[in-house]
């Protein structure tokens, strides 16, 4: 017994350390000056201080943050709105809802960034802007993460008994679905908006598909970046992972919070 | 009655909208465009012409089909193993593997090519330790190629095909291996006769799930070779992005290809699925 353990503990190790490898060469390079040879040499921080100092850069990570926000209000919005009037009034729309929200699984990337570049470019109107694109190409990628956060959240609290109960006391089932229901799925909100965060932040494709390099994100400075100064990008790499595994760690400890309630309650 | 509750239809209208504008009606666009010349209306099939008698395309094709086959099917006996391993095993171990996966699944992109980049690339570290010490394979991995990719590829398949694959492993239950080895069945043979069937369905869509999953990468490639490569997306966006005018037509007929490449293998693995959990029934 005990030797099959340790061979699957050396199997886990294995795949770690593969995974592992190019995270943490990654990081040590961004802490020198110089990584030619074997060994990397004079160790500084000054990547990070350099990095902190240019506006370009700073500027590009507040239109990452910037980018997450419109985006992200707008679905949970509309998929709230949505599942409250099929789940109340319409079950038997709420599978149409669930095709549209899982399409963008599939076409995720290239074929939705230049399916809708194709439809819009050449149009006069406001939807031919660059960034209005942009934003309504986040709303479709992050749908899905939205979609199914929101109705698991909805299923877990019984959504249904919920609003007959404050009804019975009284209350509109609109005022029941924003005062009670809403509140009561508010963490699962938040994971799903974590999630979406988290793709919108790592989202390359669709940006420089849409906006081109008018608009730089986090990502696309990366890219300049690492053609022109491999240690610089290295620190631009370091601080996108960190942002990305923060949100992940926050994410994953949420989950585990709900999970435990649930279980404590039952 | 009835006439009231038809206004609460109005708080579907804005998600129809968003979906309208921004997934419909943009991919009813590009299949139409795919059936048109550019610039020209009414029918005509030239696209679907050009994809499949250009050299390029039917490269792009080829590379895509075989990159993302042969990427999954790695994914996928690294994920086995590696679940089978986290299922075997019960212990603190197991919470660091879940962690690093879980942190690791977002390591994909414009990132993920810069650390390749780092590792293997002309000037990359194991290239260099390759030289120092002579050993030929490392010092002459040339990134930039599609086999060199290959690494990559196999790279960001692992952490989601193996979180993919862990909740499959619950279903293996304890008792069924007892009984295996009462019967006289080696580990290898209880997982050759039992295991690996009774995973199958889950298998199968996990690899399918990794197929679409590679078929669709583009920006770690397109950090590495820019629109220098055959492979689909990348050929598609630039049809759409280069410097001379947008090709909407033919990019939309290699995108329709690509879509069509995705239904099948969703159809193919649906279809074998449904078979394993068949025969499970009638055994």
């Amino acid at each position: 017994m005990k030797k099959k353990s340790a061979g699957s503990i050396a199997v886990m190790l294995l795949v770690m350390i593969y995974l592992l490898i190019p995270l943490v060469i990654s990081i040590i390079y961004s802490l020198f000056k110089k990584w030619t040879g074997i060994l990397p040499e004079g160790f500084s921080i000054g990547n990070y201080a350099s990095l902190f100092s240019d506006p370009n850069f700073l500027a590009s990570v507040g239109r990452s943050v910037g980018m997450c926000i419109v985006p992200i209000l707008l679905t949970i919005v509309i998929v709230l709105l949505a599942l409250f009037v099929t789940t109340i009034y319409f079950p038997k729309l709420e599978k149409y809802v669930q095709i549209i929200c899982m399409i963008p699984y599939t076409i995720q990337g290239v074929i939705l960034s230049v399916s809708i570049l194709s439809l819009y470019v050449g149009n006069k109107s406001v939807l031919s802007n660059r960034m209005v694109m942009l934003m309504g190409a986040y709303c479709i990628v992050i749908l899905p993460y939205i979609y199914q956060g929101i109705r698991n959240g909805m299923r877990a609290v019984n959504m249904v008994t919920l609003i007959e109960a404050a009804e019975m006391l009284g209350a509109s089932k609109i005022y029941a679905f924003f005062r009670v229901v809403v509140p009561n799925i508010i963490s699962a909100i938040i994971v799903s908006s974590l999630l979406a965060v988290g793709i919108i932040f790592g989202d390359y494709v669709l940006i420089r598909n849409l906006a081109g390099t008018s608009a730089p994100n986090m990502q696309i400075f990366l890219y300049q970046t690492m053609k022109s100064d491999s240690t610089k990008a290295s620190a631009v790499f370091v601080i996108i992972m960190f942002v990305t595994f923060v949100i992940t760690a926050v994410v994953l400890f949420l989950k585990s919070r709900e999970g435990k309630n649930r279980v404590q309650k039952k | 009655m009835k006439r009231k509750t038809y206004i609460y239809l109005l708080a579907l209208v804005p998600f129809l909208i968003v979906a309208m504008l921004y997934e419909i009606v943009p991919l009813l666009t590009v299949i139409l465009k795919s059936f048109q010349s550019d610039g020209g209306t009414g029918f005509t099939l030239e696209n679907y012409q050009a994809v499949f008698s250009k050299l390029l395309y039917q490269k792009a094709i080829l590379n895509s089909l075989k990159i993302s086959f042969v990427s999954a099917i790695v994914g996928i006996i690294i994920a086995f193993l590696g679940a089978r391993a986290a299922h075997q095993h019960q212990g603190r171990m197991n919470h660091i593997f879940m962690a690093v996966l879980n942190m690791v699944s977002n390591f994909a992109g414009i990132p993920l090519a810069f650390a390749y980049m780092i590792l293997l690339g002309n000037a990359g570290l194991i290239v260099s330790i390759g030289r120092e010490f002579g050993i030929d394979m490392l010092a002459n991995y040339n990134l930039y190629t599609m086999n060199g990719m290959s690494l990559i590829y196999i790279y960001f398949q692992i952490p989601l095909s193996t979180l993919l694959l862990i909740p499959a492993f619950d279903g293996v239950q304890k008792q069924w291996k007892e009984a295996c080895t009462l019967l006289g069945g080696t580990q290898g043979i209880f997982w050759k006769k039992v295991g690996i069937p009774v995973l199958m369905p889950s298998i199968l869509s996990t690899f399918s799930v990794l197929f679409a999953n590679a078929l669709a990468a583009y920006a770690t490639i397109y950090a590495l070779m820019m629109d220098n490569i055959a492979l689909l997306p990348v050929q598609i966006a630039g049809c759409f992005t280069g410097e001379v005018k947008i090709r909407a037509g033919l990019g939309g007929a290699l995108s329709v290809v690509m879509m069509v490449i995705m239904v099948i293998m969703i159809l193919i693995t649906n279809g074998l699925s449904r078979q394993f959990q068949k025969g499970g029934r009638r055994k």
